[in-house]
């Protein structure tokens, strides 16, 4: 169950008509395909979370659309077509990591036995099943960020939007967690935004970069590194894929394929 | 330092200030009008355990009432204030106001203004000196709100009663019971000092007052143990309830 997402000539002004004012988005375009895995990298600055922010209708274009799953952003929120996942957990302290990834279904009124299961059935699937009475003050930052990614999964979403949830994680953490999302999320539309190159080519089906002052896209690689797994990461490929990104960020011109 | 430490220091402590405090009034002739000994004291308290008990149970439920009302009401002023924005803005400067006047001050006028046997003033002392700490605490528990929470929150598109029952109130309980914490401390503070301005005369603070007035100074000193020991009861309850009402905050070290 996956959802495409289309961002067609989007601008977003905030502080509009102030002396202040800050333009984070220029005329963007966006299709992102049902299932595809994207990237979204670029220096501070550079609207890549505002543009998530978007899609997940958290904040509205100053000008242009977005659909996601054919209906505009705000019906999709409001529908729960998407999960969300944020650089802190987020979690709510007061609950257990159970309980915590049960509220997305509580919230849709899921009947308490089933939301139950379901939440035990992904803590399980993020390696957690051991600490579902636990507090999340009790937990690591990585499984705190677990605990996120199982919460965000929870209502079975459509498209999976991420800002940067592994930013605060160590190295070793950071590419375990990687590979989970990828198992997780292997049938879902995410949209992804990161600083770390490799992370972006690891990940991506494509990479997006953006540039800032005003927020564009200035490069899309596609990335096509076949089923992941621990020798990708030192492939020769993966690093064309790496330098490639890496020009484009500097504002080189990007080279064909490998 | 080990959990046996942790009590056997202040206890400690504790013993060795007594033992130095007798020492002190014993050795150096001190007047039993400026610090009867301890051991004076005590045996005062022990003579007097039954009137003390009695004026305790009086004085306690005096504190008892007066803090769950103030409770309550303060619990419903910040409930409103944290809804309505601008009742927020209008209330919480004048409130934090008032909260820096000596309520206790009042104590004298409403034990006027009511009838001697009355029970009331002292009460509606205790309630307003309670009201402002869980007031205060409690507003800032439902309006200080994570924003990475709300952000989530407004992901799932909640409708502001779910926004209220799955993020607010159940955030704002560790404040309300901070609040509760330190109103517990002053009710028995106002319970006691607000019988010194007359009114019904059955609690411990009328006791403090007329023992000293006799210059039966080891007595009055036993009453005020006795107002120590129902502070600190008062004090304990509230941190038990604080402890069962949020099991999150004390797992940390599990």
């Amino acid at each position: 169950m996956s959802a495409p997402v289309v961002v067609s000539d989007v601008t977003k002004v905030f502080n509009t008509g102030r002396p202040d004012a800050v333009t984070a988005l220029s005329q963007v375009d966006l299709t992102v395909a049902a299932g595809e895995f994207v990237s979204l990298i670029g220096p501070s600055g550079c609207g890549k979370s505002t543009l998530l922010r978007l899609v997940a209708d958290l904040t509205a274009p100053t000008s242009g659309t977005v659909t996601v799953d054919g209906l505009p952003a705000p019906q999709a929120r409001a529908e729960h077509r998407y999960g969300i996942a944020f650089q802190q957990a987020g979690l709510f302290g007061w609950r257990t990591v159970r309980r915590n990834v049960e509220l997305p279904m509580q919230l849709r009124r899921m009947p308490s036995a089933d939301r139950r299961a379901r939440a035990e059935e992904l803590l399980d699937l993020v390696g957690l099943a051991d600490f579902a009475g636990h507090y999340p003050a009790q937990l690591s930052g990585g499984m705190q960020q677990r605990v996120a990614i199982a919460r965000a999964l929870a209502v079975q979403p459509p498209l999976l939007l991420m800002d940067e949830p592994f930013g605060a994680l160590d190295e070793m953490t950071r590419e375990r967690l990687q590979d989970e999302l990828l198992r997780l999320c292997a049938d879902t539309t995410v949209i992804f935004v990161t600083h770390s190159i490799t992370e972006a080519v690891y990940l991506s089906d494509r990479v997006v970069v953006m540039s800032p002052r005003p927020g564009r896209i200035t490069a899309e690689i596609p990335v096509s590194l076949g089923v992941r797994h621990e020798v990708t990461r030192q492939s020769d490929t993966f690093f064309e894929y790496v330098t490639k990104v890496r020009r484009a960020l500097r504002g080189a011109p990007v080279a064909d394929a490998p | 330092m080990s959990r046996v430490g942790a009590v056997a220091a202040p206890v400690v402590v504790g013993v060795a200030g007594l033992a130095a405090w007798e020492a002190v009034v014993t050795l150096g002739r001190v007047a039993p009008f400026v610090l009867p000994a301890p051991s004076v004291i005590g045996e005062q308290f022990w003579t007097s355990r039954e009137v003390i008990w009695r004026t305790a149970l009086a004085s306690g439920a005096n504190a008892l009432v007066g803090l769950v009302i103030g409770s309550v009401f303060a619990v419903l002023a910040a409930l409103v204030a944290s809804r309505f924005p601008p009742v927020h803005r209008l209330w919480t400067p004048i409130l934090a106001v008032l909260n820096a006047l000596p309520i206790i001050a009042v104590a004298p006028l409403l034990n006027n203004a009511y009838e001697s046997t009355s029970s009331l003033p002292r009460r509606l002392v205790v309630a307003l000196v309670v009201f402002f700490p869980v007031f205060l605490n409690t507003l800032r528990g439902l309006t200080e709100v994570d924003p990475t929470h709300l952000e989530l929150m407004r992901a799932y598109a909640a409708t502001g009663t779910q926004v209220s029952r799955f993020l607010r109130f159940p955030g704002a309980v560790g404040y309300l019971c901070v609040g509760l914490r330190q109103a517990s401390a002053l009710s028995v503070i106002a319970a006691v000092v607000s019988e010194y301005f007359g009114g019904l005369q059955d609690g411990l603070g009328s006791r403090i007052t007329s023992a000293a007035a006799n210059t039966a100074y080891p007595r009055a000193w036993a009453f005020v143990l006795g107002a120590c020991a129902l502070g600190l009861l008062f004090y304990l309850v509230t941190l038990l309830i604080e402890r069962l009402a949020t099991p999150w905050q004390r797992r940390h070290a599990a």
